[in-house]
């Protein structure tokens, strides 16, 4: 029991509590060699090629930047590379954030390997004066991209800003040219993505995607060998690991393929709306989705908790499908941890369907509704429907209790079911039941399937998807409600090209490829992001990044509805594209000069009550 | 003493006596004849735009050719075109009550008739031209109510001389005119001088040859410009009588260079349309408000230049909001700090001094009205008070008079303008509480961006930029190097940071790249493909 107990406050480290030492990867070395429990591992995604980087048969050494956010493994990834080389582990555990090594290069002789796995540790603090030596270690560093044949290899691990922030003071310090070039490479490879300069490699851990780090954690979690002890011999049939333990539940529910499933979609939530999920928090979560409880200590169970839980029928309270989203704790616990911050702009709980809502309330009465209350609801005893849901579902029901506090309180277990929802309608009822319908993103199925997928295989996102996008963008962009979608009203006010309502109709831009024009949904290569490209004329063209926010809208505004829950800065970014798209526009006309010479006729756009464009052209007479 | 203060750097203003009949000539000296509280930026924008457009057609746009005083220019009138847009009561009516289809001809003579009847001011009354410009009279209506509806600050001006259709270009530009049945006269109300000034800044700053270039395109753009020449007849004597000789005290100095870079910097992403001018618009108001309180703050003694805590606007009271407030009082009493220091300086000089001590007291007021009638042009002779000053008959009174008398003048219209334009622009806000205090809104921080960011910026750095450009004071760094110990409060302005933050960030201007590291960027710069 002792060694289950132990490996639980070990996962405990790992959650959503004070003192997660968990998080750093020297303490996680220290307190496993404490308590002789591993760590939860698995191979990171850039290992490999992190590696390559100073491999004995590639000649083509390069030194390396790794920069991430905080938890993003850069110290873990670091510490491997040190171990490949054949670092000394005592020098690396005595923490200096600078160690050294001199190494054998395949044709270069000894080389040296300089290592910064902390930068801002490494660094003198704001204000103070640069030691030479370390002004000069980064000098060397900075003179690499116009550097021949290096001879100093480094791999240097920072946050991104105190990249920037650092050699922003070496600069200050220095006024040396390199430093400023540097500075500029470092800003670029930041914002685009790029991967690679002379001599150098560039690792933006933040760039990872967050669904397939995911899959590895959980991977790593899963296979832990101390579950082995938790759910075997006489722990099989204890309180705490028993068959009635929602802590045995929550882990056996994680290595269901289809909840599976549903938490990788959480994660392609954050990736296609660009937010990065470092590990630390993936781990945290997932710690949290195993151990949560509101009632307990920090919100999380210890095995000691298990029986009195069962006890006072707070069972429900574990729910994993609740945990995954932060509620067993307080509202600003949750806002402080950015990835129940993400996975909370999803709003799932709170939006739903009649259809939903008719299956949790009256399910259980109604014949039609019944089939589906089962599967979803009855069968699961833990977090399905338990004594304290019926009660409360039928006080709502009759309408007799006007306690304002129970209605709440019901209110509150009916979003934790559309939670577990999410988590539980089979695929084959997907569609039936509108499962995206449970987020705020009702057109991630489309997103997903109709234009990632075919994208990533390499074929054309159908004409009717486009159009749908097309109609969202000509309706903000004209400012009235437009019906056409076959091609893009590109518009202005006659003051300005921004205002609301733009009636002077300047060019239409088709979808279908006309006169070297035409509007196509592309994938940006490094990402696999989707994106909107318009183009007006050969080599000017202007693209839209379609975050999976940014499709929602434009979607929603085609439908015919302004959302409000995220408009405010989609609308001015799609306003912006407009600005952009103008600017382009206004380019081509330079180029053109018949083009000026014609405008003497003005076209004016207006709306029939269908929606049907209508167009009023003035013309100048000839003088 | 900065400066710029140095009598090489300041324009004599000899011949000013001449042009102007102000008393006490006190405001002008130290900022300039003049700062007008009573127009709007955009229409101290548009003043602005008539005065170059006028200089671009003498060809000498932005450049003053070392003669610093006076400025000359004829601006356009343009009554047909006012007539058409602002005093036409048929295009009022609405379209379907007039039966076009039937008879367009009969339509246009009709139209016609009544114009020739109705316009005012001096012109030949006939408006025939116009039919050989439209092809329909649909056309021309659906042109002129097009028109209409672009007119600058609409609300405002009520009065159809004064109204004023956007500035599509040279055409389109006129000045403010009282109009009546078949005179008109120059109108101040809504063009105060201000604009004028905004003109000689740009002139004499270090960008002026830079700005040239892509004014010229704005002013002879050929698209709307063409449409509104049409609604013209050509003639050449439209021109009025030459305007100008206002005046600005200095040569150089450095609120001017600022001001030029920020518009460089607005023409360089070279927007598409006229979407420059909304920016061009905030930010020159902004600067006659820097250069206004910069300017007051030289006279002073003992005083840094100004500063501005800004509270991005939060649900509560915080301590940002309280110091922005007090800080907002501080600046808005700056103008008569530097009126009544400017006084001093007389009454402190060596001439001033020698002639109270010299003199019995009868004898040394002459003299001393001597003095002021040479500094500030005060007293002068009036017809209650033949001697210009009746009060009692010491030197001391005398001062006490003047000072009296150039607050209460400063009171009414410089004094406002540091309230007014900053209110006009979004800087200044009683949003939240009943007190006006530093409080930008959206479109003056878009505007801080546009003008501070080529392509992005981190974010720190903008913050630094902010305050070394303008003394805007939003984050810590900035408000530790300017607050005393005892204002000072760290939690408070990372909180005000961390609004900005989130508020750049719903308007498309800031990325994060993680929780160390987030850049402004510039929504409007050219694409990288």
């Amino acid at each position: 029991m002792k060694v289950a107990e132990d490996w639980i406050h070990f996962l405990r480290k790992y959650g959503p509590i004070a003192q997660n030492g968990n998080m750093f990867d020297e303490e996680i070395q220290r307190t496993a060699k404490q308590t002789g429990i591993n760590p939860i591992t698995f191979e990171h995604p850039l290992a490999q090629r992190l590696l390559r980087s100073f491999n004995r048969s590639n000649n083509q050494w390069k030194s390396i930047i790794l920069t991430g956010t905080a938890g993003d493994g850069k110290t873990h990834l670091c510490r491997q590379v040190w171990e490949e080389l054949g670092g000394d582990t005592e020098v690396w555990a005595s923490n200096a954030p600078y160690v050294m090594m001199t190494t054998q290069h395949p044709n270069k002789g000894k080389v040296q390997i300089h290592v910064i796995r902390d930068l801002s540790a490494w660094v003198p603090q704001q204000g103070m004066d640069w030691p030479e030596e370390k002004a000069k270690l980064l000098l060397k560093f900075s003179k690499l991209p116009s550097e021949d044949n290096p001879t100093d290899f480094f791999l240097i691990a920072a946050n991104d800003g105190q990249l920037v922030e650092t050699w922003k003071r070496l600069k200050d310090y220095t006024k040396d040219e390199d430093v400023e070039i540097a500075l500029l490479i470092f800003e670029d490879l930041l914002f685009k993505q790029q991967e690679e300069s002379d001599n150098l490699n560039f690792f933006n851990l933040t760039r990872m995607k967050s669904s397939e780090l995911f899959e590895r954690c959980l991977q790593g979690l899963l296979s832990h060998e101390k579950w082995q002890e938790c759910f075997s011999g006489e722990n099989a049939d204890s309180i705490a690991f028993g068959p009635q333990s929602p802590l045995r539940r929550n882990y056996e529910l994680l290595q269901e393929p289809l909840v599976k499933e549903r938490l990788k979609m959480l994660f392609e939530f954050c990736d296609y709306n660009e937010l990065h999920v470092p590990i630390r928090e993936i781990l945290l979560l997932l710690a949290n989705a195993i151990l949560g409880h509101p009632d307990c200590h920090e919100g999380l169970m210890t095995p000691k908790d298990v029986e009195k839980i069962i006890k006072n029928e707070t069972v429900v309270k574990a729910s994993l499908y609740s945990n995954i989203f932060g509620t067993n704790l307080s509202v600003t616990r949750q806002e402080s941890i950015p990835v129940f911050r993400y996975l909370n702009l999803l709003r799932i709980g709170y939006e739903t369907t009649n259809r939903i809502d008719n299956i949790l309330i009256l399910g259980e009465t109604d014949e039609q509704l019944r089939p589906y209350f089962q599967k979803l609801v009855d069968e699961d005893v833990f977090y399905g429907a338990d004594k304290s849901y019926r009660v409360a579902r039928n006080a709502y029901i009759e309408g007799t209790e006007d306690d304002e506090g129970k209605t709440a309180e019901f209110l509150e277990a009916l979003a934790a079911q559309r939670r577990a929802l999410f988590f539980k309608i089979p695929r084959e009822w997907e569609d039936e039941l509108r499962l995206w319908d449970l987020t705020v993103f009702k057109h991630v199925g489309t997103y997903r399937i109709k234009v990632i997928q075919p994208l990533i295989d390499n074929k054309k996102v159908a004409t009717h998807i486009i159009q749908r996008l097309v109609r969202g963008l000509n309706r903000i962009w004209v400012g009235m409600l437009v019906d056409r979608d076959r091609e893009v009203y590109l518009s202005t006010g006659l003051s300005f090209s921004n205002e609301p309502v733009s009636r002077l109709l300047k060019e239409e831009i088709p979808i279908s490829p006309r006169l070297g024009q035409k509007v196509e949904v592309i994938l940006r290569k490094d990402d696999e992001m989707p994106m909107i490209r318009i183009t007006l004329a050969s080599e000017i063209t202007r693209s839209f990044l379609l975050t999976l926010t940014r499709f929602e809208f434009l979607n929603q505004v085609a439908d015919g509805a302004l959302p409000n829950s995220f408009s405010k800065a989609c609308y001015e970014d799609v306003m912006t594209f407009k600005s952009q798209v103008l600017a382009a526009l206004a380019e081509c006309h330079r180029l053109d000069e018949q083009e000026q010479n014609s405008e003497l006729t003005f076209r004016l756009l207006d709306v029939d009550e269908h929606g049907t464009p209508t167009e009023e052209t003035v013309e100048l007479l000839n003088v | 003493m900065s400066e710029y203060l140095n009598s090489k750097n300041i324009v004599p203003n000899a011949n000013c006596r001449r042009d102007h009949d102000i008393s006490p000539w006190l405001d002008e000296q130290i900022w300039g004849h003049r700062l007008w509280d009573g127009q709007t930026p955009w229409l101290l924008f548009l003043e602005f735009l008539t005065v170059a457009e006028a200089c671009l057609r003498e060809n000498k746009l932005f450049d003053e050719r070392g003669v610093y005083y006076p400025l000359r220019f004829r601006p356009y009138q343009r009554l047909y075109l006012r007539n058409i847009l602002f005093n036409n009561q048929f295009v009022n009516k609405s379209f379907s009550q007039i039966d076009i289809q039937r008879d367009d001809n009969r339509i246009w003579n009709e139209w016609i008739q009544q114009m020739n009847n109705e316009a005012q001011g001096d012109i030949d009354r006939d408006f025939s031209y116009l039919k050989d410009q439209f092809s329909s009279f649909r056309d021309f209506d659906t042109v002129v109510r097009m028109l209409r509806r672009t007119v600058v600050e609409g609300d405002r001006n009520r009065r159809w001389s004064s109204r004023f259709v956007f500035p599509f270009g040279s055409e389109a530009l006129y000045e403010d005119l009282n109009i009546r049945r078949s005179t008109a006269s120059r109108e101040y109300i809504n063009f105060g001088r201000t604009g004028e000034l905004l003109y000689l800044m740009l002139c004499r700053s270090k960008s002026s040859e830079v700005l040239r270039g892509p004014m010229k395109l704005l002013l002879q753009n050929k698209y709307l410009n063409e449409l509104l020449k049409r609604l013209q007849p050509d003639e050449e004597d439209d021109l009025n009588n030459r305007r100008g000789r206002s005046y600005l005290p200095y040569i150089e100095h450095p609120c001017f260079d600022f001001l030029g870079e920020d518009w460089k910097n607005v023409f360089d992403l070279e927007l598409p349309g006229f979407d420059a001018y909304q920016y061009l618009v905030e930010l020159s108001a902004f600067h006659v408000i820097l250069y206004q309180l910069n300017t007051a703050t030289a006279f002073i003694p003992n005083i840094r230049k100004p500063h501005f805590v800004c509270e991005v606007i939060a649900p509560q009271k915080t301590l940002v909001r309280e110091l922005s407030i007090s800080n907002y009082q501080e600046n808005n009493a700056l103008t008569t700090q530097a009126v009544d220091a400017y006084i001093s300086r007389i009454s402190e000089s060596d001439a001033w001094l020698t002639t109270i001590g010299g003199f019995a007291e009868a004898d040394a007021l002459v003299k001393c009205k001597e003095i002021l009638q040479d500094k500030v042009w005060w007293p002068l002779p009036q017809a209650d008070a033949p001697n210009g000053y009746d009060g009692p008959p010491n030197p001391d009174a005398l001062i006490k008079q003047l000072r009296e008398f150039a607050r209460k003048g400063h009171g009414k219209h410089a004094g406002n303008v540091h309230r007014v334009y900053g209110r006009a622009i979004g800087l200044i806000s009683s949003r939240g509480t009943k007190r006006l205090r530093y409080a930008p809104n959206d479109i003056f921080l878009k505007t801080l961006v546009v003008a501070n960011v080529k392509k992005r910026k981190e974010f720190n750095e903008f913050l630094d930029d902010l305050y070394k450009r303008y003394g805007l004071v939003f984050g810590e760094q900035e408000a530790s190097q300017t607050l005393s110990v005892e204002e000072f409060d760290r939690k408070a302005f990372q909180a005000n940071t961390e609004r900005l933050e989130r508020r750049l960030s719903s308007m498309g201007m800031l990325r994060r790249l993680s929780d160390a590291c987030a850049y402004v960027t510039n929504p409007f710069a050219k694409e990288e493909e």
